[in-house]
């Protein structure tokens, strides 16, 4: 499931900030399993892809998130 | 959320799931304390959200359904410390989450909308390409590929007949 097509940063290209309410964007950058794509798989730049996994594990404290799929 | 004490007044958002043992309107007492020990600590409300019950996405202490509210308020660095503590021994608060937020000027967010408007323009401009594009390529080939597809569908008959053949003609051995 390699998405060749996008190579650019999908915050930087729309200009928008990582935010962890926001889970429907989040799950965008979640596997099926609930675990963190790497950047390399999503096209996220470094910057982002740190705040993104933060952004991710906030949401999984406030139980917007889960971390398992079960 | 941050512990360490920070000189100067900051901006601060916090996001907390009061237990769902509460009715709708408990909840919004419940949320009228919070606010209260915020102002308590010489805190400014500047924003206020309430999200309504929402299932959490695990349970917390057996509870599958939460009331979530969020503020954002303006605080000196010490004082957050007694508002973290407050919340984390209150037991109508099911768990909450401090984050320092960045308090967006008004040349900075004048700034973001021209990027917006200019981000929404490149992309309308690319869907009509698309569009202009797929207008072009449906024009012939589409009737090509239907017919393509029948074809496909008769060698399977073929098929399916020739394996009944073979697998009659085992049996006879």
């Amino acid at each position: 499931m390699t998405n060749k097509k996008t190579k650019e940063c999908y915050f930087c290209v729309n200009n928008l900030d990582v935010d962890y309410k926001d889970t429907r964007t989040l799950r965008r950058f979640i596997n099926f399993y609930m675990k963190i794509l790497p950047a390399a798989r999503t096209g996220v730049c470094a910057w982002h892809q740190r705040k993104l996994t933060a952004a991710i594990k906030r949401s999984r404290i406030m139980a917007l998130l889960s971390a398992t799929h079960k | 959320m941050s512990k360490t004490k920070t000189a100067g007044i900051t901006h601060y958002e916090i996001l907390f799931i009061v237990p769902n043992k509460f009715t709708d309107d408990e909840a919004k007492t419940v949320i009228g304390q919070i606010e209260k020990i915020i102002t308590d600590n010489e805190g400014q409300i500047t924003h206020r959200e309430y999200w309504g019950k929402k299932r959490l996405a695990y349970e917390i202490k057996h509870n599958a359904f939460g009331y979530y509210g969020l503020f954002e308020f303006d605080l000196e660095g010490k004082n957050l410390a007694t508002i973290d503590q407050a919340l984390r021994l209150s037991t109508d608060v099911l768990r909450h989450q401090i984050v320092v937020k960045k308090a967006k000027t008004e040349e900075e967010v004048a700034q973001e909308t021209k990027i917006r408007a200019k981000i929404d323009s490149k992309k309308a401009a690319a869907e009509k390409k698309q569009e202009e594009k797929a207008k072009i390529l449906s024009s012939s080939p589409a009737v090509s590929k239907s017919k393509e597809k029948t074809d496909k569908r008769v060698d399977l008959k073929d098929l399916d007949e020739k394996l009944e053949g073979i697998l009659n003609a085992k049996d006879l051995i």
